[in-house]
């Protein structure tokens, strides 16, 4: 790659940012005639974090046009922002974001939902990855890689819902049974 | 086909509840932890700006010869007291243009010296920022697998955050394009919060995945280790690395590089070797493993050789050959601190990373402004919280002034600690307002002290220096300015008021 190709890919895929998310922001302010400006902004988008792939790199071309993508766009949203008076407070309501949901306060539920989010999570979320990574096809490497991966995406998954789940022994259930099955799965075979 | 009731699609207003009761819990239990990881990621992604910027009289050079790198090995190997184990020698690169090498005795003490051109030991590095900052968000200076799995935790818990925000937020294409600022404080912060999470959801899902990875890699392997290795975790971590020569502890003279780099250049002749590890130099079972750039766009691009005492090539790894995992691997790191693709990912990455900060900073303010709007105000909180937020940018500001006076990295963990706590105390004295103005006016007078006082004390060196400086005092000035607004603008309201 010479010098001046990568900062001239870089300054199209800005350009194709701030055209994008400009045709987005058109559709979601029309009251009709939405669809042309959204396929068109969508469109954009995506073929800017698809020609870098070529350009600079196959991953590195998406990861570059994803990075200024989300500047580009958020540069957009920002020339458009709305400037509300002082005394707005009150009619603001409406554009707010639902209450949290309300529970009867219990020791014992709190600590076994905080002890599912925390630690046990981590266990069935290694399980999970450890098990992927001795059964998947493929290369050791890749399913190291993959499987450990796979461990913060399926932790983080698990928090998020035993955080949210009322029904707190259906998730205590479902966690410590996948921590059991994913270890002794892997266990069961070992790593070849 | 039947129209859906309104209301009634997914998620469902009570599972929207629900998610949100989980987000915000999750994000009030982690708050403090994630705005000082993200805060310090994200001036992290300018660690070899920083170096270079610690070091400003460095000679800078584009390529090293291999009779300079042997010369200044050799010197470095005469300056250490008793046997040498490993030598980690980072050539000069783009990112910092001048040698680095790292001696590890084997009583466990580390000395890093910077060589000039013609090999010449110019001194001991100075790095104690940089390795303060980069501790700092690695390991929070906590010992260090502790530290590191804190961190990692820290991760796994964005990446819950970004999945709980997601599915809360239910208007998340009706309010795409909305950024309404002024008026209700909720709604404002609720909207900075919203589009910042949303549109630029693909650098937090990486940089949370990345970090959590490499902050649970150790507890991960462990587990690998004792699930299908009797425990054995080396048998894990040998998957990844090159294999070890065979050992041989007879003393020998310095493993001689020439040669090794003469092999290296002709297996690799468009290579450009960013770094090579000697092991054990003064044994007969002495090796030295290259890393060679292959000049490829591929974001994990070094191959490696590794050769014995001997010059017999035992290992080799070629960038081109690398599977998925490997690939992923090489990365990793790349992705997390954006340095894939010059300064202009730097720069991207962190008003990025800014936009985590205040991701994290912003979910606490909706919570005490909701609870404000409910009757229900946490005027303590507020005043802890507005501790916490202006007391970072102010403490690591401190710690950058003190590190211009210290080569060593306990002074500055001292300075840190003392301004956290300081600011916390404040909590106590003023209200959120003002230790909001005084965190700006205080972080903003320190840098620009900071950017003149590098110059006079550590000189003007590098350009990078120089660019670093103004940069600094640039946001010490936006910051002091934007305190004095505030200040204009509270005793408008005062007199308004009157």
């Amino acid at each position: 790659m010479t010098g001046a190709v990568v900062p001239g890919a870089m300054a199209v895929i800005l350009g194709g940012g701030v055209a994008g998310a400009w045709m987005l922001r058109r559709a979601w302010s029309l009251k009709a005639g939405k669809a042309p400006w959204r396929w068109a902004g969508l469109s954009l988008l995506s073929l800017s974090i698809l020609w870098p792939a070529w350009v600079l790199g196959e991953a590195r071309g998406p990861f570059t046009a994803l990075t200024l993508l989300s500047v580009a766009a958020f540069a957009v949203i920002a020339s458009g922002y709305t400037l509300r008076p002082a005394k707005a407070g009150r009619a603001a309501r409406e554009g707010l974001a639902p209450e949290p949901a309300e529970r009867a306060p219990s020791a014992w539920r709190t600590t076994l939902r905080w002890s599912l989010a925390g630690p046990i999570g981590m266990v069935a979320a290694m399980g999970l990855g450890i098990s992927y990574a001795v059964w998947a096809p493929g290369e050791m490497q890749t399913r190291l890689l993959i499987g450990g991966l796979i461990v913060p995406l399926a932790w983080g998954g698990a928090m998020a819902w035993t955080l949210a789940d009322s029904r707190i022994l259906r998730a205590t259930a479902v966690l410590v049974g996948t921590a059991i099955v994913g270890f002794g799965a892997a266990m069961l075979k070992g790593f070849t | 086909m039947t129209k859906t009731k309104k209301g009634a699609g997914f998620p469902s207003p009570d599972l929207v509840r629900a998610v949100l009761k989980g987000h915000s819990g999750l994000g009030l239990a982690f708050a403090a932890l994630l705005y000082l990881v993200c805060l310090t990621g994200t001036i992290a992604v300018f660690a070899n700006e920083f170096q270079r910027w610690e070091n400003p009289g460095a000679e800078r050079m584009e390529t090293m010869s291999a009779d300079a790198v042997q010369a200044a090995y050799r010197a470095a190997i005469d300056r250490t007291d008793g046997p040498v184990e490993h030598v980690l020698i980072l050539m000069p690169s783009e990112d910092r243009p001048w040698p680095t090498l790292r001696v590890d005795a084997a009583d466990g003490t580390q000395t890093t010296w910077i060589a000039d051109s013609a090999g010449r030991i110019m001194g001991e590095v100075r790095e104690s920022w940089t390795k303060f900052l980069t501790r700092l968000h690695i390991n929070l200076h906590l010992p260090q697998s502790w530290g590191i799995f804190i961190v990692g935790l820290t991760g796994v818990a964005l990446l819950s955050s970004l999945i709980s925000g997601l599915l809360a937020h239910p208007r998340i294409f009706r309010d795409a394009f909305h950024l309404r600022l002024g008026g209700s404080r909720r709604l404002q912060e609720a909207d900075l919060h919203n589009r910042i999470g949303v549109w630029a959801l693909p650098f937090h899902f990486t940089v949370s995945l990345t970090g959590a990875l490499l902050g649970l890699s150790t507890i991960i392997v462990g587990a690998i280790g004792l699930a299908v290795f009797q425990g054995d975790t080396a048998k894990v971590y040998a998957i990844f690395t090159p294999p070890h020569p065979a050992a041989d502890a007879r003393p020998a003279p310095p493993l001689d590089l020439r040669p090794l780099f003469a092999s290296v250049d002709a297996r690799a002749p468009e290579g450009r070797i960013s770094y090579l590890a000697v092991e054990h130099p003064t044994e007969m079972g002495a090796a030295a493993l290259f890393e060679v750039e292959d000049g490829s766009s591929r974001l994990a691009n070094a191959d490696s050789y590794a050769f014995e005492r001997t010059g017999k090539l035992y290992h080799e790894q070629k960038a081109a050959r690398n599977n998925v995992g490997q690939q992923i691997l090489g990365s990793l790191g790349l992705l997390h601190f954006g340095w894939f693709g010059g300064g202009v990912i730097k720069i991207a990455y962190a008003l990025l990373g800014l936009g985590l900060t205040y991701l994290a900073a912003g979910g606490v303010n909706i919570w005490l402004a909701r609870r404000r709007d409910k009757g229900r105000p946490a005027p303590g909180w507020e005043r802890v919280w507005a501790a916490c937020l202006w007391g970072q940018p102010v403490a690591l500001a401190g710690v950058a002034i003190v590190a211009l006076f210290t080569p060593l990295v306990g002074p500055l963990i001292w300075t840190w600690a003392a301004v956290s706590i300081a600011a916390l105390g404040a909590a106590a004295l003023f209200p959120p307002a003002t230790l909001s103005r005084i965190g700006r006016a205080g972080t903003g007078a320190l840098l620009i002290a900071l950017a003149v006082a590098h110059p006079v004390f550590r000189g003007i060196g590098d350009s990078m220096a120089l660019i670093v400086d103004g940069a600094l005092g640039l946001i010490g000035v936006g910051l002091l300015a934007a305190s004095i607004g505030q200040v204009s603008v509270f005793r408008r309201r005062t007199l308004q008021a009157t």
